[in-house]
């Protein structure tokens, strides 16, 4: 094993564990905030994240041009989709009424829905 | 691979926690909210299981996955509203 692909395994492996944490506490997240919308923010902005971390590091692990295309794909597409999905799953919950926390100060997006009810 | 394992261990946990909240719900919202995790969390073990394994059709796997993961985003959201937008 070459000197270049030695430290390719080293850095991808701590992209991965990076990855792997970075997912974990999106769980811990969703685990342990109080109502939908934390736990909606917790998981769309840490898994964008985090699986991109994740599948960067597997690629460093076992290079080649066709993985690596591949790989910056679903990438570029994890990025992109996770936070709007995220978005559309809190904007749904709002839609069907889930509660916010007590403590919770502005929910004055309800005030600001237009008259034909759509946000 | 002592790095891979651990990634791989921390998926695992998070999709385990994934699934703890899904089972608990309290409302609807998050068992989605837990389902959507749960299918992100299963793309990075494929990933890593792919790596760890060494298989050589691993990254059409996780592309595929990703856009699947996407389109269940969205399905779930329209679930959760009943079909309306």
């Amino acid at each position: 094993m070459s000197t270049i692909s030695t430290v390719l395994a080293v850095v991808g492996q701590v992209l991965a564990v990076a990855g792997g944490l970075t997912l974990l506490l999106a769980a811990l997240g969703l685990l342990r905030f109080g109502d939908v919308y934390m736990r909606a923010s917790s998981v769309a902005t840490a898994t964008g994240v985090g699986i991109s971390l994740v599948i960067i590091g597997s690629v460093l692990l076992m290079p080649g041009v066709a993985d690596i295309v591949k790989a910056l794909l679903a990438v570029a597409l994890q990025i992109v989709t996770s936070a709007v999905g995220g978005i559309m799953v809190a904007r749904s919950a709002m839609l069907t009424g889930h509660r916010f926390r007590p403590d919770t100060t502005g929910t004055e997006i309800r005030d600001a829905r237009g008259p034909d009810g759509d946000p | 691979m002592i790095g891979i394992d651990i990634a791989f261990a921390c998926c695992g946990l998070a999709a385990l926690l994934a699934v703890v909240r899904i089972v608990r719900g309290p409302d609807r919202g998050s068992r989605i909210i837990g389902a959507e995790l749960l299918t992100v969390t299963v793309v990075g073990l494929i990933a890593l299981g792919g790596v760890r394994s060494g298989s050589t059709s691993t990254f059409d796997l996780v592309l595929v996955a990703t856009m699947v993961a996407f389109l269940a985003a969205v399905s779930f959201a329209r679930a959760l509203t009943g079909g309306a937008r």
